[in-house]
């Protein structure tokens, strides 16, 4: 991501933020509502930044996904009955990271080893995981009357989360925290790793980087199938973290969201992150100016982080570039 | 249900209809409170609003309801699952426990997109139901065309006003106004900090509306100067605001963070989800208030912090209107249901005898028409 | 046409694999049914049970004659929209948005239709080309960035389902909702009488009529035209398209406003023949439904209007299906899901049934094709 389009989205959140403070109503103190909506941007953008960084490692590798939602709801869901089973939630966040796994090894089976077109595998796994976790919805937890888990607790940062304004920011749950590490780790991982430019070089140069004696197609297995495993947490963030019930469709297009994040930030850690908290701060913004009793246009919203991608896509705010080889099976000669 | 019998408030029948659709006409008594409601299932709200149809005694028209016959009930789902813990679902009690009560069976289609409104309508019609059932105000035109095609049959719309009444349907409606602006007032009222919340599915729907507009008005008129917050999910397109808990829930957060402790949680998962959000800052004595059903029994995550439930009483509408079909006293046109409040349950200590005295207050001027909620049939 | 020699080889073969993926599926999906169905009470294996659930599906597509009226009803947006995803594809390019392009399709057709006024016997017309034309301006837009900026289209059209989507949203909420004072609705007034497409039977309205020519029309210009040999040129190599001369630029937005064209027409079909006016929601699942559909008829005319009519079957018969067995309906959605992965990837076919690996074609391009058509015989009905 450049310079220039990170100022930008700084810029854009700024708005955001200012925008409620003016519009706020009087006898709640600004502070508190710009902490509030920071805490609601930071909630909102877990599941999307573990969604694009998913997207990330699919993606650097070569291998095109727009399988993010259906690898989210399939892991949402894996990690809510492991862990009504188990009584366990950490065996529940496991259990998400491996059915993301699962459904991103199907994903590099189809799109790396038998060369179906990534986008026809992508488009196998969100129709297979809208039907098949709607199907044992319905025939196992309901018949069976499974109940959830329960919630991830909340970690608290000491003192911080104990001061009285900004405290909010400073309670999240698990995942939340895992996140940003998570965006730190790839960010390491992708940039000052060996594996991160095989990775990166699979991605790029696949014939170059096999003459260098990488295994394209490990690499790509590999990448996606850790990308599958974030986004498995990032699945487990709707039943374990967020709300301890699985329902049908529940990530509500978030993985398309993701998608769009991955692209605005340049098919980079940090770059999706702050997309992320872009369209994130965008929700926060809708529902703190209702709050105050402000009709913000809900489709003006809704249609933000498609329209900023768009846009960014036409080249207006900075051109993007996705990996050379994305969309492309590699055939050794 | 459990909950029925414990209901402690209930809002009878008022006229409103008359004045809009013509073909309603007089509502029945309000029932006195702490009426034990399940032992008097067909007065009130359930009894039809129409004057008696002599003409086409529907026993002797309808071609499948011979007498020896069991009585078969057939209900539709909206776009949604019969066990969504709110309105399929409690419409889907009410047709299974309707069919129990007259030895009859039931089943259901659950509708998986919105063209599908027909032809699930067409498959009972097709395997010569009775009674059909059909959930949610999308429905409504289908339905009407349903009724008005297959004379034999009766149908029940669940929260479809009937504009014309068509003798073999009942319109199964709600003053979900009244429901907000009883759940207005007690959130309030019961506020410690004067500041109250909803968070709501989209307002294009208009009972999400109405129970939206109510609380605001009831919230108004019972403490002057409250702090009303009120959010829509409206974003995410139609047939996806009922289905984001994660949403409602930091939403609830977000006014959780803002002072608010009395948080209304109203349409289905994004509803439930608001009483997740509140459930998980118990600690800061925040307190929610479900919807549709007693959501204390079918969200047991939130019990402890349930304060009431603004009651849509869909199940017993459709079990009595289903008697009424068995009895031969089925009449179309539009059903007044029954709304109102939960009890308190858990909180029920924390609920000041000076707040219950007014909710009664308030119910009965409600009931009476000496208190009008002013809003909308349905927003624009 | 008369079976050649080479010729008929290839078409069996592009018939076979699409018929054991479809049994395949429904084999496996029989597993699924038979695991959440009453197995093991007694005696009773639960066979009978899924023999139950399939009989049930068939009956409900077909069963009556109600039953296939309302397929065929089903049939004829699929046609449009798998017609407008299979052109794309012909041009190597991959139209995810469908849904998005019938959607503003609808949107034009209602309002052409309630809004203006004018004989019916133009009416009609300028209803279905305003569907069509929104449509195209959709898909075109994505051509158009894939164009000038390279912007892939598989992300400009997931993207522009859901600024649709939310348009749909604002539009039948705000300026172009049905104000009559009972309407509560998100949807438009209904069109006029004359704007509607007339019933060839009761019930029957005719777009099936107009999906059949448009069919035909498809088949011409993608393999009997100029343009249509330009497209397929640039679908199998966009590099050897251009050295011989192809605009490809040119063609490429020309497909995807083409392939927005007909996805638009299957809104405004909807719109004229069915619902006589655009509802919010009613577009649901038919970009996916539309992708599925062209991959299983193989990107030819006659493959997707096959397709079309399978797909529909399975939508329709799935009430009878969840009617009998209260079995969830979502099976479904499973079994498509596997129809499709086993289309896509139909090697697994192949080892199945121990069938004769096909020519090159069937491999998607080597890295360096701008997209990886789906295997489908080179030529495919031409």
């Amino acid at each position: 991501m450049t310079r220039g389009r990170f100022l930008f989205v700084l810029a854009c959140i700024g708005a955001l933020v200012a925008a409620v403070e003016t519009l706020r109503s009087p006898d709640v103190s600004a502070a508190v509502v710009a902490a509030s909506m920071l805490a609601t941007t930071l909630r909102f953008a877990t599941p999307l930044t573990l969604g694009a960084l998913a997207g990330m490692f699919c993606e650097r590798s070569g291998v095109a996904n727009i399988a993010i939602e259906g690898m989210m709801l399939s892991a949402a869901f894996g990690a809510f009955i492991v862990a009504a089973m188990t009584r366990s939630l950490a065996a529940g966040v496991v259990a998400g990271m491996v059915v993301g796994a699962t459904m991103a090894l199907l994903h590099a089976w189809l799109s790396v080893t038998l060369r179906v077109d990534q986008i026809v595998s992508g488009t196998v796994i969100n129709i297979m995981a809208a039907g098949v976790t709607g199907f044992l919805s319905t025939e196992v937890v309901r018949r069976k009357a499974i109940e959830g888990a329960g919630l991830l607790p909340a970690w608290r940062v000491p003192v911080l989360s104990d001061l009285p304004v900004v405290g909010p920011i400073f309670q999240q749950q698990p995942i939340a925290w895992a996140t940003l590490a998570l965006v730190i780790g790839a960010h390491f991982v992708l940039f000052r790793t060996v594996w991160g430019l095989r990775v990166r070089a699979v991605g790029e140069l696949p014939r170059a980087a096999h003459a260098a004696g990488i295994s394209v197609q490990q690499t790509r297995y590999a990448a996606v199938m850790v990308g599958g495993a974030i986004a498995g947490i990032g699945g487990a963030y709707f039943t374990l973290e967020a709300v301890p019930v699985f329902e049908p469709m529940m990530t509500n297009g978030r993985g398309f969201i993701a998608l769009a994040a991955l692209i605005f930030g340049g098919w980079t850690p940090a770059g999706a992150w702050v997309a992320s908290l872009l369209f994130a701060a965008a929700n926060a913004l809708h529902i703190n100016a209702q709050q105050f009793g402000i009709p913000v246009p809900s489709q003006i919203v809704g249609m933000f982080p498609y329209v900023l991608t768009i846009v960014i896509l036409a080249g207006a705010i900075g051109r993007v570039t996705p990996p050379a080889a994305v969309g492309q099976p590699y055939v050794p000669d | 249900m459990k909950s029925r019998r414990e209901l402690i408030l209930a809002l009878g029948a008022v006229p409103i209809l008359a004045a809009c659709g013509g073909e309603a006409a007089a509502p029945a008594k309000a029932e006195p409170t702490k009426a034990p409601a399940a032992a008097a299932p067909t007065t009130a709200a359930a009894a039809p609003t129409k004057a008696p149809e002599p003409t086409k005694a529907p026993a002797a028209a309808a071609p499948t309801a011979a007498p020896a016959k069991v009585l078969k009930v057939g209900l539709v789902t909206d776009v949604g699952k019969v066990d969504d813990k709110s309105f399929n679902e409690s419409a889907w009690n009410g047709a299974k426990k309707g069919a129990a009560d007259v030895k009859g069976e039931s089943k259901y289609v659950e509708t998986q997109n919105p063209n599908d409104y027909k032809k699930n309508i067409q498959q009972f019609i097709s395997e010569k139901y009775d009674i059909i059932v059909t959930v949610g105000f999308l429905l409504g035109e289908a339905t009407i065309e349903a009724a008005k095609a297959n004379p034999g049959i009766k149908f029940i719309g669940v929260d479809q006003f009937q504009e014309k009444a068509v003798e073999n349907l009942a319109g199964l409606i709600f003053e979900e106004d009244k429901a907000g602006y009883m759940v207005g007032a007690l959130a309030a009222l019961y506020s410690k900090a004067g500041k109250v919340g909803a968070v709501l599915a989209t307002d294009v729907v208009p009972p999400v509306w109405r129970f939206g507009e109510g609380f605001r008005a009831g919230a108004k008129a019972s403490k002057p100067g409250v702090d009303i917050q009120i959010v829509y999910h409206s974003d995410v397109g139609p047939e996806k605001t009922f289905d984001d808990p994660e949403w409602g829930k930091a939403t609830a957060l977000s006014m959780i963070d803002k002072g608010v402790d009395v948080i209304f949680g109203a349409g289905g998962k994004t509803g439930n989800g608001a009483l997740y959000g509140v459930a998980d800052r118990k600690d800061k004595g925040v307190v929610a208030i479900g919807v549709d059903t007693d959501q204390w029994n079918t969200v047991p995550e939130a019990k402890a912090v349930l304060l009431s439930s603004g009651m849509k009483i869909i199940d017993q509408g459709v079990a009595d209107i289903i008697k009424a079909v068995s009895e031969n006293k089925f009449k179309g046109g539009n059903v007044l249901g029954k709304v109102g409040l939960a009890p308190f349950h858990d909180l029920d200590s924390k609920v000041d005898a000076a707040v219950k005295t007014k909710l009664e207050e308030i119910r009965k001027g409600l009931d009476g028409g000496t208190i009008k909620t002013d809003v909308k049939p349905a927003k624009g | 046409m008369p079976p050649e020699r080479p010729g008929a080889v290839v078409r069996l073969d592009a018939v076979l694999v699409p018929v054991l993926a479809i049994a395949t599926a429904l084999a496996l999906g029989g597993v699924i049914l038979w695991a959440a169905g009453p197995r093991f009470e007694g005696s009773y294996l639960g066979i009978g049970f899924v023999a139950e659930a399939y009989l049930s599906l068939l009956e409900g597509a077909f069963g009556s004659r109600a039953a296939i009226v309302d397929t065929t009803l089903r049939t004829v947006p699929y046609v449009f929209s798998g017609l407008a995803v299979m052109l794309a594809f012909r041009g190597g390019l991959f139209n995810i948005g469908a849904e998005g392009q019938l959607t503003v399709g609808a949107l034009a057709a209602a309002w052409a239709g309630f809004s203006l006024d004018l004989p019916a016997i133009i009416h009609l017309p300028v209803v279905l080309a305003a569907g069509c034309l929104a449509g195209a301006v959709w898909g075109g837009v994505a051509g158009l960035l894939k164009a000038r900026t390279g912007a892939h289209e598989v992300i400009t059209t997931i993207m522009l389902n859901y600024i649709g989507g939310q348009l749909a949203s604002y539009l039948l909420n705000g300026p172009l909702r049905d104000r009559s004072p009972l309407n509560v609705i998100a949807q438009t007034p209904k069109i006029a009488e004359g704007a509607r497409l007339p019933d060839l039977l009761p019930g029957l309205h005719a777009g099936v009529l107009l999906a059949g020519i448009v069919a035909m029309v498809t088949w011409f210009i993608v393999w009997k035209t100029t343009t249509g040999f330009e497209l397929r040129m640039v679908g199998a190599n966009a590099d050897a398209a251009a050295y011989a001369g192809v605009n490809v630029v040119r063609r490429m937005t020309w497909a995807l406003g083409v392939s927005g064209l007909l996805a638009g027409l299957a809104g405004a079909v909807q719109v004229a023949g069915v619902n006589y006016r655009s509802t919010l929601g009613f577009n649901i699942g038919y970009g996916f439904d539309s992708i599925a559909i062209a991959l299983l008829g193989r990107n030819t005319v006659s493959g997707v209007v096959l397709s079309s009519v399978l797909f529909a079957a399975l939508r329709t018969g799935a009430t009878k299906l969840q009617f009998r067995t209260q079995v969830s309906a979502d099976i479904i959605s499973v079994i498509q899901a596997l129809v499709l992965l086993l289309v896509a990837a139909e090697q697994i076919v192949r080892w199945l049934y121990r069938l004769r690996a096909a020519d090159a074609v069937t491999q998607a391009p080597e890295d360096g094709a701008t997209a990886a058509i789906p295997p489908s015989p080179a030529g495919g009905e031409g």
